[in-house]
């Protein structure tokens, strides 16, 4: 079919644009590798926060625009908290309050809209982004909070023998892709081999079918949304310790939209493999591709990472409208 | 310089349909005595009121070259209006020149004759392949308006409509019925290009397509309504109905924008065309209402007005019926009867309601799982076994 | 009693067809417009004028632009703003490099200029929909924030990437005070308005409403749906564009970069939502809104003699709007325009209950 050719097409192009500045000669094999580093790494973040999304969305149906500014909610309460108790108290009870958010959001926001177009759902969600936005620092404060997780901070050189140099990478970086691979391996057996588990993916399928086979749906939902407060925390917590708990609307809000559309809104490996191809992505465009740029155009600065995740969404949407991993719609009329 | 009147040069075969000029030994020195004889012929041949053939008779006729022009002129003029075809007979090199020049030469070469009987045997032929061409012409129109050849359609692994084919006749009302799920809905989307078959042709007037594009059906003049209604549910239903229009309207962004004079001519225009449909569907009392607001039956009666608004020469009715009590299917029924017989639209049309497809159809084919289980006049379909065991079951 | 249509019969078509058909709404909108041109200039303050309805009138525009596309073609772009910073770019650039130009011309160039980058922007609309469109218009967005701060030919290689205008010269009049600068604006947003009415009545309007409504449909009756998309996003842009470059030149008078950013998308996209997505007069119930709420929450607390930080004013407003947003999507969808109408309705009435 045309849009796998064209498909392929890109990948190919992408993967030309990713060894080529090794290939070239234009960097050295230890600093590419490092910034592939940095780029998964930060991929990761990426995946945490779609993560909860299509958790969300494969267990109720629902677009939570919303998750990027629970997770910085979340971030900012642990923060917050961790200054009075252990910090271990106080991610304990950001999940609570996470869950009571979480219902909240759902009662409030999302039930009444429940079948409306996604758009609308979307424009809602940021509705309720601001909104926490402004709650947060109302209650929290506006400055920027540490989140100390007691890893060290200073970059650690490994590898030194494969590669001239060695390679820098940060341990937090490392702490975070171990978490967030745990959570990954977790969810997954979550849902494959346990009894909610396979519920969830039953109602996700269909609710009234697994009505009628009587699982209850309420406590389904209950279950799900703790699922995604936890994510969101995790995921908070992580980039909260890493960058410091910032409000930034385009970077925690929306850059979530272009890894699902990589990822696709109900998969979980796919929203992995979203963010991490974004994360890397984004890296390396800023680090190889922006010089280029510069020099090519004769631009002021880089600051390609901005609208590369963007841009790389909408080509990919150019050649599959559906999204990567997306389902066919067929519009009965 | 004649030996005989021009009237006596004029005479009208009617057996042969021809109409002969004689200008045998006749000299014209001066566009005058063109005028003069020309003005005779115009006067005869509007006169008889008819078209006729043309025998033309050169022999000897002599044409100044101040005159050539004129005469040429005038010739081709009657000939342009009342002309079947012309032969010619002998006419002098001169003469040939001269109407060469105005008739354009392929034409002229091809009908000078040197004798009488010469021409008059070609004006034979002539006419004889002039009255094949009407009668083929005729055959054609007697042809089927719409022809459906072998066509089958799935979806994915679903195979919604397998190996069918039927035809319906111009100015007819056809029903397709058949259980749920027999595909016919389908059937109405592939003539009207929302679905694209994988096999089979579908021929529309004359013009025979593998897969139809909705912008061309619908310019073709195919329009259609849907069983769930697809009105455009944030306009009125005065707005709904000149959305029918759109295809006529032509006028450009700017023109729009400013309202120029000739935008706002053609917003009128449309505009009288959908009040005589409002007229005539008799919904002039919710012109203004949001379509969201208005009952199911009086939706569905938009959705129709909505479709005539394309002046369709075919017009598709997905369950138009549907849902509505017994008034609102009277009502339903005699605007149906009327779109056919008023505009002589060829209806095609899915229903459930027995009553309503034996009452008002003249042809109906009957689909079941895909496939073309019987077709026929409705009470050949109603006696039919095959179909009373799918669909109608026994007792009907 | 006073908003009744009795006696009001229309005989022609083209009476019914009119932009106002009913007296009392000619009659309001003429003494609007008089008070509009001629009684406001005298009443309100300098500060009046800049802080509110320059601002108000500029963000009119922009939303008007913005509703064309969403409210009345239904394609989603969360990144408008984009467009808005072309127009003004090019607006600059159009009279730096070419200043026999008149003003009123540039303008117009700007805006077409905005119309052309639209319209490539809005390719992508005729394959992906809705969420995935959304998505979209963001690359739009920020690639053209990337796009103003980087290539220094678009700010005549200012070493701080900010560009600064002059004062704007028409014929001759000098557009250079507050009430000056008003009656620019109220005039070109008087025709742009008018302008996009006669639009949406029209062939064209119904065409982009029919494929909001329902595309699949709209094809089977004859509307070409590349058409439509191309046409309303190259029609919303260039309104887009136009204000971008007003936005710029009489209301900023000097911008950096990020002046057309993400935040300024968002805020054009809640006014349509507040004000009414798919009519006119919402576009501009939205942009007061969304101008006057700051100022009023800013002044709020002396009024109501409460001590409040700044910052806690700006969280207020965010939640505010937030709670705005969700409120109406799921309570009103059509926004504060239908509230209009349902009050106008209950006049009509009036005094009668029901």
């Amino acid at each position: 079919m045309r849009g796998k050719r064209n498909l392929i097409v890109l990948f190919v192009a992408l993967l030309a644009g990713l060894i080529a500045p090794l290939a070239t000669g234009a960097s050295s094999a230890g600093f590419w590798v490092e910034v592939l580093l940095g780029g998964l790494m930060a991929g990761v973040l990426y995946s945490l926060v779609a993560l909860g999304f299509v958790l969300i969305f494969k267990a109720s149906g629902v677009f939570n625009f919303a998750q990027g500014a629970m997770v910085l909610f979340a971030a900012l309460s642990v923060a917050r908290m961790a200054e009075k108790m252990p910090l271990w108290a106080a991610m304990l009870l950001a999940v609570v309050i996470m869950v009571a958010l979480a219902f909240v959001i759902e009662r409030l926001v999302l039930r009444p809209l429940v079948n409306q177009d996604p758009v609308v759902l979307l424009m809602a969600t940021l509705g309720v982004t601001y909104f926490l936005d402004g709650f947060g620092q109302t209650v929290w404060g506006s400055d920027i909070y540490e989140i100390e997780l007691g890893i060290a901070k200073e970059p650690v050189m490994i590898l030194g023998n494969l590669f001239d140099g060695g390679i820098l990478i940060n341990k937090d970086d490392v702490a975070a892709t171990a978490a967030a691979a745990l959570l990954v391996i977790l969810l997954a057996l979550f849902f494959q081999k346990t009894k909610t588990g396979r519920a969830l993916r039953a109602v996700a399928d269909d609710h009234l079918a697994a009505q009628s086979i009587g699982i209850p749906l309420n406590s389904i939902w209950v279950i799900v949304w703790s699922l995604a407060g936890v994510v969101a925390l995790v995921a908070g917590v992580i980039w909260g310790a890493k960058l410091g708990v910032q409000f930034s609307i385009s970077q925690v809000a929306l850059k979530a939209l272009p890894v699902v559309i990589l990822g696709g809104f109900t998969s979980i490996p796919g929203a992995i493999i979203g963010g991490l191809i974004i994360g890397v992505g984004e890296k390396m465009a800023e680090v190889f591709l922006g010089p280029v740029m510069v020099k090519a155009f004769d631009l002021a600065g880089g600051g390609i990472e901005n609208w590369f995740a963007y841009v790389l969404a909408l080509l990919f949407l150019l050649v599959l409208p559906e999204g990567l991993f997306g389902e066919k719609h067929i519009d009965r009329v | 310089m004649q030996d005989r009147t021009t009237a006596q040069r004029l005479t009208f075969h009617d057996a042969m349909e021809t109409f002969e000029v004689d200008f045998s030994d006749l000299t014209f020195t001066d566009t005058a005595e063109v005028d003069t004889f020309y003005d005779e012929v115009d006067r005869q041949l509007a006169a008889s009121g008819r078209r006729w053939y043309f025998l033309v008779v050169y022999p000897g006729c002599v044409i100044a070259p101040e005159a050539w022009e004129r005469f040429a002129e005038r010739g081709k003029n009657s000939n342009i209006n009342s002309s079947l075809g012309t032969v010619r007979v002998g006419a002098a090199a001169q003469t040939r020149d001269a109407i060469r020049e105005h008739a354009g030469r392929a034409f002229f070469r091809a009908n000078i004759f040197d004798t009488r009987e010469q021409a008059i045997a070609a004006l034979g032929e002539m006419r004889k392949r002039q009255r094949a061409a009407d009668a083929g012409t005729k055959a054609a129109a007697a042809d089927a308006f719409l022809r459906i050849e072998n066509v089958s359609l799935s979806f994915g692994g679903v195979k919604a409509i397998t190996g069918v084919s039927f035809e319906i006749k111009r100015g007819e009302i056809t029903s397709i019925i058949g259980p749920n799920g027999a595909g016919k809905s389908s059937m109405l989307n592939v003539i009207n290009g929302v679905y694209h078959p994988q096999q089979g042709t579908v021929t529309f007037m004359g013009a025979k397509r593998h897969d139809m594009n909705t912008h061309a059906a619908a310019e073709r003049g195919i329009a259609r309504t849907f069983q769930n209604i697809a009105l455009f549910k944030g306009m009125s239903v005065l707005d709904n109905i000149m959305t029918g229009r759109n295809l006529r309207m032509k006028s450009g962004l700017l023109a729009q924008a400013f309202r120029l004079p000739s935008a706002e001519r053609e917003e009128l225009q449309q505009r009288e065309a959908v009040e005589r449909i409002i007229d005539f569907l008799e919904i002039q009392a919710h012109r203004k209402t949001p379509v969201g607001r208005l009952p199911y039956g009086l939706q569905k009666r938009v959705d129709l007005a909505r479709a005539l608004a394309m002046e369709p020469k075919l017009l598709l009715l997905d369950e138009p019926m549907a849902g509505m009590n017994v008034e609102e299917k009277q009502d339903m029924c005699r605007f149906i009867l009327d779109v056919n017989d008023q505009f002589g639209t060829t209806i095609l049309l899915i229903e459930h309601d027995m009553g309503v497809v034996m009452d008002i159809s003249q042809f109906v084919v009957v689909l079941d799982h895909g496939m073309k289980i019987a077709e026929g006049t409705p009470d050949e379909v109603r006696s039919d076994p095959v179909v009373i065991r799918a669909y109608l079951g026994v007792g009907h | 009693m006073l908003y009744r249509e009795n006696g009001q019969f229309k005989t022609s078509y083209r009476a019914d067809q009119q932009m106002l058909p009913i007296l009392q709404d000619r009659i309001f909108m003429g003494l609007l417009l008089l008070f509009v041109f001629v009684g406001a200039p005298f009443i309100f303050s300098d500060y009046f004028f800049l802080s509110i309805l320059i601002p108000f009138l500029v963000l009119s525009l922009a939303a008007l632009g913005l509703n064309l596309l969403v409210g009345y073609c239904g394609q989603i772009s969360i990144g408008h703003a984009a467009f808005m910073s072309v127009g003004a770019y090019a607006a600059y650039n159009l009279v730096l490099r070419v200043p026999q130009l008149n003003f009123l011309v540039a303008l117009i160039l700007a805006g077409l200029i905005a119309a052309v980058v639209g319209l490539l922007f809005g390719i992508p609309s005729l394959r992906i929909r809705g969420l995935y469109l959304a998505v979209a218009t963001l690359a739009a967005q920020f690639f053209m924030d990337w796009a103003f701060a980087r290539v220094k030919w678009f700010t005549n290689y200012a070493s701080s990437g900010s560009v600064s205008t002059a004062t704007i010269d028409i014929f001759g009049w000098q557009v250079n005070s507050p009430v000056r600068k008003y009656l620019f604006l109220a005039a070109v947003v008087t025709v742009f308005a008018i302008l996009a009415k006669n639009l949406v009545r029209s062939h064209m309007g119904r065409a982009w409403m029919a494929m909001r409504d329902m595309d699949v449909a709209a094809e089977v009756i004859g509307i070409r749906p590349v058409y439509a998309k191309l046409t309303a996003f190259g029609v919303s842009s260039f309104y887009v564009g136009v204000a971008g470059a007003l936005w710029g030149f009489v209301h900023l008078g000097s911008w950096e970069p990020l002046a057309f950013n993400i935040t300024l998308s968002l805020n054009l996209l809640f006014m349509i939502i507040i004000g009414g997505m798919g009519s006119i007069l919402g576009s501009f119930f939205g942009a007061f809104f969304i101008v006057a709420l700051p100022i009023l929450l800013n002044r709020a607390p002396e009024w109501l003699g409460i001590a409040m930080s700044t910052a806690m004013v700006s969280h207020l407003e965010s939640m505010i709007f937030g709670s705005l947003i969700v409120f109406f999507l799921i309570v009103e969808p059509q926004g504060l325009a239908r509230l209009w109408s349902i009050g106008k309705e209950k006049l009509r009435l009036w005094p009668f209950p029901h």
